[in-house]
């Protein structure tokens, strides 16, 4: 039954054509990790330079968002002071990276805020419509200017996603509780 | 002023800054845990040998294989800084080495250049 069912997981992943999967607490240690993996081709291995890159480049900002972002939070016992607890905020995300269709794609999802819904929907929106152009000027605006509201990276990230990817950035929310809502952002290299 | 010298990491670049021979070399990848802890006392050293240049001129040499977004931020604050002492009357020159076979890299290197109002910009394909 073990074997059976673990075995089982590996079989719906593979299905789905994900090479790489990892869901638990992200933190900079995993990301220096998991990113190590990837640029020594042990995650994927036939790909170009180019590629390659694209794929690590995504890889960084996404789980630099699930690790600033995700409204999952690790819970420290005993509380901890609020300053503190700033401090030591852990928080939890699913990210894959897969094949499709000819294309490496990243995946990552996490637990936001339902609250933040629209503003983030608004703004994903907005550079996955755009083309390359339109969005590097936008990146020049936003790398002169100061963060967006609610922003701790300048939404930076997000452009650099768009701009590393080969198709356009799909994203999908999906309702877990009344405060919380599941986020995916899914981009092909 | 001494030499400032750190030497590259997994997740930071190597800083040769050479003032000396007014001659600064950022290269290897970026994305650090935390990008101000990280290029703070690089822009601090940067600014102290700035303020006496005057005429003079200088070299920096920038030859990224990759750069998260913030640290993309921190690498325009220093470009500013050079083109700032520039417009000052220095002679600045800024070398943006690109690996040929990642073209993001030197799409990001042509944003930087077109900012650039007094210091010269070079782009450059890296050696070997």
């Amino acid at each position: 039954m073990l074997a059976r069912e673990l075995f089982d997981i590996r079989l719906i992943l593979r299905k789905q054509g994900i090479i790489f999967a990892y869901s638990g607490y992200v933190t900079e240690a995993v990301l220096s990790g998991v990113g190590e993996a990837i640029k020594q081709k042990l995650v994927i291995a036939d790909a170009d330079t180019k590629t390659l890159r694209g794929v690590f480049a995504v890889f960084v900002e996404q789980m630099q968002n699930m690790i600033r972002y995700s409204a999952e939070k690790a819970q420290s016992s005993p509380p901890l002071p609020s300053d503190a607890e700033a401090l030591m905020e852990i928080r939890y995300g699913i990210l894959t990276i897969g094949q499709e269709n000819g294309d490496y794609v990243v995946h990552a999802g996490n637990l936001i805020q339902r609250s933040d819904v629209e503003r983030l929907r608004e703004r994903l929106s907005k550079i996955r419509d755009m083309n390359k152009e339109e969005l590097r000027a936008l990146r020049k605006e936003r790398l002169r200017g100061g963060p967006e509201e609610g922003s701790k990276g300048a939404g930076l990230g997000l452009m650099e996603i768009a701009r590393r990817a080969s198709k356009p950035i799909e994203f999908d929310f999906t309702d877990v509780d009344d405060k919380h809502v599941f986020f995916a952002l899914k981009a092909s290299v | 002023m001494q030499s400032l010298s750190i030497p590259a990491s997994i997740r930071t670049p190597a800083i040769d800054f050479d003032f000396g021979n007014s001659h600064f070399k950022l290269s290897g990848e970026s994305y650090p845990e935390d990008v101000t802890e990280f290029y703070h006392p690089v822009f601090s050293a940067l600014d102290t040998y700035l303020a006496t240049l005057g005429p003079g001129s200088c070299r920096f040499d920038f030859e990224l294989i990759y750069l998260n977004s913030s640290s993309a931020k921190a690498v325009m604050m220093l470009m500013d800084k050079l083109d700032a002492a520039a417009a000052k009357g220095a002679t600045v020159d800024i070398y943006w080495f690109y690996d040929e076979k990642d073209d993001s890299m030197r799409e990001l290197g042509e944003e930087f250049g077109e900012d650039l109002e007094n210091a010269k910009f070079h782009l450059e394909k890296m050696p070997g």
